[in-house]
């Protein structure tokens, strides 16, 4: 066979750009990146096997530990996966005080991607800026759930707490707060020369690419693909929920897609707030045997559960199917080779936002 | 001398401790918190903690998650890249026990401490940032101080 290749360069699984344990292997020719492999396997927990033949109590804390980051929208697909198969209607109240801790959890995830990336680039001023911004966001959720990251916050039939009208107040003084701090930030990050001339024009997804390589979430937002889930569910139709979009397709659009989603997250969450019915926060109801699946929109992309119960509410199987393999496939495949340097392997990864936990469980 | 030589690394050690984490297979949650240590709200740069992921410039080890098979052996070659004097901090319940991985049908083999020596753990799923915070600051002087004269 000829030799087209100079050197093949790893990238991983301990490397300082990445959060978590993945290996890259790019085929180079000079500077330029003819082919990349990744190679993936150092997560495998075995989740789905564990899962098997518990009940939904013991799947539901399992389903928040697929990945600590989305935990609250693995919660929220799993919970509403078992209300699909068993009939439980969901009080309004409750199903608004999901949105908001799912909103939440966005944003956080939103701004810890954003952070990862300006970190990978080297800008740490505004990397800090964003983490300082993401323990305001982080304390309102602890605020509404009890807890930080594994919150167990949705049951079916309802929520496990109230949101008092002082947490409500507070809150709102809260995000008029991270609003403000994340609108000067996103001007940093867009008008700043340095950060988005080494963003623009590098790690180029095309529209068709991104249909072809099935992408999901802002990775395919930012290439024009018209894909998020919450345009389907009934709660977010009710809010008035329209998504981000954008064209260009590269770095930069893909971290202006997360920027963006964070302030319409913020509105989402103050219209949730302003017009919350009254009523129980649960309803209660008893989980029944079936088959479903059902899929919802973490902030990483489409997150499905496919589920089989029996009459005990066991879980007989499951297949959970997460968002970022599909973007790192494409981010491997599409973005990587030809078009990018060596030196910007690191931050073309890293602004697909890649959840290794996620994918491997 | 040697005893003045001891005193100034101690001095030295005690404001500078290298960090770094991997991840042996958990969700993530106990990752972020490692980084959320970076914030200034927390500010583990104050206390001379630098954390950097590169196991042959660091003093301190933290090992996130429960063992998956990939990892058993990697984990000790990681370890023994790690210059002396060197530590393990198990963050989390994973590296402990398991935690929710550690049933029937997992993959994982916890605890942490069968593949290398580990000389503190924060529980909890996950801990909160100042809870690592004060876990490293705690055990890194014990093990450090006076590290070259313990040895003779």
């Amino acid at each position: 066979m000829k030799k087209t290749v100079d050197v093949s360069i790893p990238l991983g699984p301990v490397h300082p750009c990445w959060k978590e344990p993945v290996r890259l292997k790019c085929e180079t020719a000079g500077e330029r990146v003819l082919r990349t492999e990744v190679e993936l396997g150092y997560m495998k927990k075995g989740i789905e096997r564990i899962m098997r033949g518990r009940p939904w109590q013991e799947v539901m804390f399992l389903a928040e530990r697929v990945c600590g980051i989305c935990s609250v929208i693995h919660n929220m697909v799993f919970i509403e996966a078992m209300e699909e198969i068993s009939d439980i209607a969901v009080p309004p109240r409750a199903a608004y005080l999901r949105v908001v801790a799912n909103e939440l959890d966005r944003i956080a995830s939103h701004i810890l991607a954003n952070f990862s990336y300006c970190y990978t680039i080297e800008h740490e001023t505004l990397a800090m800026y964003l983490l300082n911004t993401r323990e305001t966001v982080l304390d309102n959720l602890e605020r509404l759930t009890g807890s930080r990251i594994n919150t167990a916050y949705m049951i079916p039939g309802g929520v496990r707490f109230d949101l008092l009208p002082e947490d409500a107040a507070a809150m709102l003084a809260d995000l008029s707060k991270v609003e403000e701090e994340m609108q000067r930030h996103t001007r940093i990050f867009e008008t700043g020369p340095l950060i988005a001339l080494r963003s623009k024009g590098i790690g180029v997804m095309n529209h068709e690419e991104a249909i072809r390589s099935h992408t999901v979430g802002p990775t395919a937002r930012a290439s024009g693909v018209v894909c998020d889930l919450r345009l389907r569910h009934p709660t977010y139709r009710e809010l008035g929920f329209t998504q981000v979009t954008r064209t260009e397709g590269d770095n930069f659009a893909r971290v202006m897609v997360r920027f963006q989603e964070v302030f319409q997250s913020i509105d989402l969450i103050r219209k949730c707030i302003e017009t919350l019915p009254d009523g129980p926060v649960r309803g209660g109801g008893f989980c029944k045997a079936g088959e479903t699946s059902y899929a919802g929109e973490a902030p990483r992309g489409e997150l499905t559960y496919s589920i089989k119960t029996d009459d005990y509410g066991r879980v007989v199987d499951i297949a959970i199917r997460t968002p970022s393999i599909m973007n790192i496939e494409a981010c491997v495949h599409a973005m990587i080779p030809d078009a990018t340097s060596i030196a910007d392997v690191t931050a073309t990864f890293i602004s697909s936002d890649p959840c290794v936990a996620c994918n491997e469980r | 001398m040697r005893n003045i030589l001891q005193k100034i690394k101690n001095a030295v050690r005690s404001r500078s401790i290298h960090v770094s984490y991997v991840d042996v297979g958990s969700c993530n949650g106990c990752d972020i918190e490692v980084l959320a240590c970076l914030a200034p709200r927390y500010d583990i740069e104050q206390y001379g903690i630098y954390v950097h992921n590169n196991p042959r410039e660091a003093d301190v080890l933290l090992v996130i998650g429960s063992v998956t098979p990939q990892w058993v052996d990697k984990l000790r070659d990681i370890w023994e890249k790690i210059p002396e004097p060197k530590v393990a901090v198990a963050i989390g319940n994973c590296p402990i026990s398991g935690c929710v991985y550690n049933r029937r049908g997992t993959l994982t083999t916890p605890p942490v401490e069968n593949y290398i020596p580990i000389a503190a753990s924060v529980p909890g799923c996950p801990p909160r940032p100042t809870e690592i915070l004060s876990a490293i600051l705690s055990v890194a002087p014990l093990i450090f101080k006076d590290y070259e004269e313990n040895q003779k």
